[in-house]
């Protein structure tokens, strides 16, 4: 059922690029493909975070916050003198960090992750513009900025970091045993805690696990704008969630794939793309893009009714 | 779900279809110029847009104008440059996000040999320079004289006595900045005067209403606000209305916004600056079509700045 429901997202982003073929001669270019492709891997990334933890039943709300406190920090780092190594380290570091804080406090603390996320959404951020007291910081050196410019042959460096990720990652969800407990966590977790998994702590890792993700997306983010800002990342969290559901992720978990998402981040991407190729509205845009939201959803709920019966 | 989307698609383009220029046939096609606005939820730009509009209907180019949902979301302008650079734009007049981090979008539209024209903000001259791109013009009025022109009517409506709280703009954007230091500036030289508390309000009128309660408990003194932005200067005076100090608390804010001379007509602001949006989206698309036909545009065109006070507020 889960592959059925794939399928029909994967012809929906098909489907989506054949009218936009259809609507501007714009599209259909190997350079356009590539943009899209590059514009995409920010999403992309925090939505594997994301889809872990809409996986197991949660949601993760600071992965924008997150993404603005590695990015300065990894800034900073880079402007102090840091080795590119040590500064990216130091704010992949940052990210986790935050990520099994959250974790821990959902966990052990026994809050809800939606509390707890929405907490460290306002601490990370503030903690981002009092470390910079605000301003961005800019300028790097082109060694860093390679994570952004770097091509390998044609292939834009943070679409090849898009895809390793999600081998990587796909592979965490689907061939190890950390991967199982993700769903089975999101499936029943009652069911789960008394064949005797270890809830507390795989739930830790699994916001560990957004938090990095979201770590990574700042770097990409940080050599693509020559610049670590403070108020970057906003409303991330709802993009990411968005790609997360329009993949066929229930968000009451234990349902869903990374493939699912990476199409989900695509389509969103393709949609944003196409809409500026067209010169539609930025007001339309919205409107749009918030109604294939909800289509994918409705679609999602109606498949699985269907399914019931 | 093929025909969901392919039905959200085509509403999407057909109702846009009136407006859209059929594109391939560049050779007769009229040229298309972007106009990539840091938003369109915001008085000032939509002036900009309409200033820009006319002045492309009457030089018989296309304009495509973009903007990101949020001013501050430099990433979302980045794509939307690199999106219309794809559809074979001949020139780009954009009103940067960021002043630094704009740099590497322009650094796009200089490898797809598109001309820049600079609206509003400017681009950090040393990042530009550091990245090899060449801006034509810059068309903008100076926010460094604007706040000057507001800091010396203060000082020439208290008598050189004042104890001024700022609502600043999110920090770090140079227009803002610009206005701090002009008002700064201007207010120096009056010892009477005394800035005793300057707090971000990020351009947001709710933002400006709540900062400036929270001013107001810290400093019951505080007789004069400049705010870099009447959105904020109008959070403000219901903020001092809910004190219930209407009338005892000169404001005097940025843009010359409608709800502004509303205000300043109706006694409850003191002045705004006004800058003419309209004027700097037509002088904007002018440079630009300038540049397209193969001629040449001063390096800063700078537009007129004024003063609303009760005396001209219609």
């Amino acid at each position: 059922m889960i592959a059925a429901r794939q399928f029909g997202t994967v012809i929906g982003l098909a489907a989506l690029c054949v009218v936009l073929w259809i609507l501007t001669p714009y599209f259909l270019t190997v350079s356009n493909l590539l943009n899209i492709a590059e514009q995409t891997s920010i999403n992309a990334i925090v939505a594997v975070g994301m889809t872990f933890v809409i996986l197991s039943g949660g949601i993760d709300l600071s992965v924008g916050s997150i993404v603005a406190l590695s990015g300065v920090v990894l800034g900073t780092a880079l402007q102090g003198g840091q080795p590119i190594p040590i500064a990216l380290l130091l704010s992949l570091v940052v990210g986790l960090a935050c990520g099994l804080g959250n974790g821990a406090l959902i966990s052990w603390g026994g809050l809800p992750p939606f509390i707890v996320t929405l907490g460290t959404m306002s601490i990370a951020r503030g903690a981002a513009l009092l470390y910079t007291e605000g301003r961005p910081v800019s300028g790097f050196d082109a060694s860093f900025r390679v994570l952004a410019t770097g091509r390998a042959g044609f292939i834009p460096a943070p679409v090849i970091a898009m895809v390793l990720v999600y081998l990587v990652a796909h592979f965490a969800l689907t061939r190890t045993t950390f991967g199982r407990y993700v769903y089975a966590i999101g499936g029943n977790e009652e069911a789960t805690r008394l064949s005797g998994v270890a809830i507390r702590f795989h739930k830790t890792m699994i916001y560990g696990v957004s938090g990095l993700m979201s770590a990574a997306a700042a770097a990409i983010l940080t050599a693509r704008l020559n610049s670590a800002q403070p108020i970057a990342g906003m409303m991330y969290e709802l993009d990411a969630i968005a790609a997360t559901v329009i993949g066929g992720t229930s968000l009451m978990g234990g349902e869903g794939s990374l493939g699912g998402t990476l199409v989900g981040a695509l389509i969103m991407g393709v949609l944003r793309n196409g809409l500026n190729l067209l010169g539609v509205s930025s007001f339309l845009q919205q409107i749009v893009i918030g109604g294939v939201i909800v289509i994918a959803v409705l679609l999602d709920t109606v498949l699985k009714r269907k399914n019931r019966t | 779900m093929k025909k969901t989307f392919a039905f959200v698609l085509v509403v999407a383009a057909a109702s846009l279809s009136c407006n859209r220029e059929a594109p391939g046939s560049t050779s007769n096609a009229k040229p298309t110029v972007a106009l990539v606005l840091k938003t369109l939820n915001h008085p000032f730009f939509v002036d900009m847009r309409r200033g820009a509009q006319e002045a492309a209907d009457r030089l018989g180019v296309t304009l495509q104008v973009q903007a990101a949902e949020r001013e501050i979301d430099v990433e979302k302008q980045m794509q939307i440059v690199e999106n219309m650079i794809q559809t074979g734009i001949q020139a780009l007049c954009i009103t940067p996000s960021g002043s630094r981090e704009i740099v590497s979008a322009l650094v796009k539209a200089k490898d797809a040999k598109v001309p820049i024209i600079v609206v509003d903000t400017r681009v950090d001259a040393k990042a530009a320079a550091d990245a090899g791109v060449r801006t034509e013009t810059f068309v903008g009025s100076d926010n460094y004289e604007g706040g000057k022109l507001a800091g010396d009517y203060l000082v020439k409506v208290s008598g050189g006595k004042g104890r001024v709280g700022i609502l600043e703009g999110i920090p770090g954007h140079e227009t803002g900045d610009s206005r701090l230091r002009g008002f700064r500036d201007a207010v120096k030289a009056s010892p009477g005067i005394t800035i005793v508390a300057s707090q971000p309000a990020n351009w947001e009128r709710d933002q400006g209403f709540n900062v400036f309660q929270n001013m107001l408990q810290a400093h019951a003194d505080i007789d004069s606000v400049f705010a870099c932005s009447d959105l904020m200067a109008l959070g403000a005076i219901e903020a001092i209305a809910a004190a219930g100090k209407t009338g005892k608390i000169r404001i005097i804010g940025f843009d010359a916004l409608d709800d502004a001379k509303k205000a300043i007509a109706a006694g409850t602001m003191e002045a705004s600056v006004a800058q003419f949006p309209s004027e700097m989206g037509r002088v904007a698309v002018e440079s630009a079509v300038k540049v397209i036909r193969g001629g040449t545009v001063p390096a800063e065109v700078k537009v007129k700045l004024e003063l609303v006070t009760k005396d001209n507020a219609k």
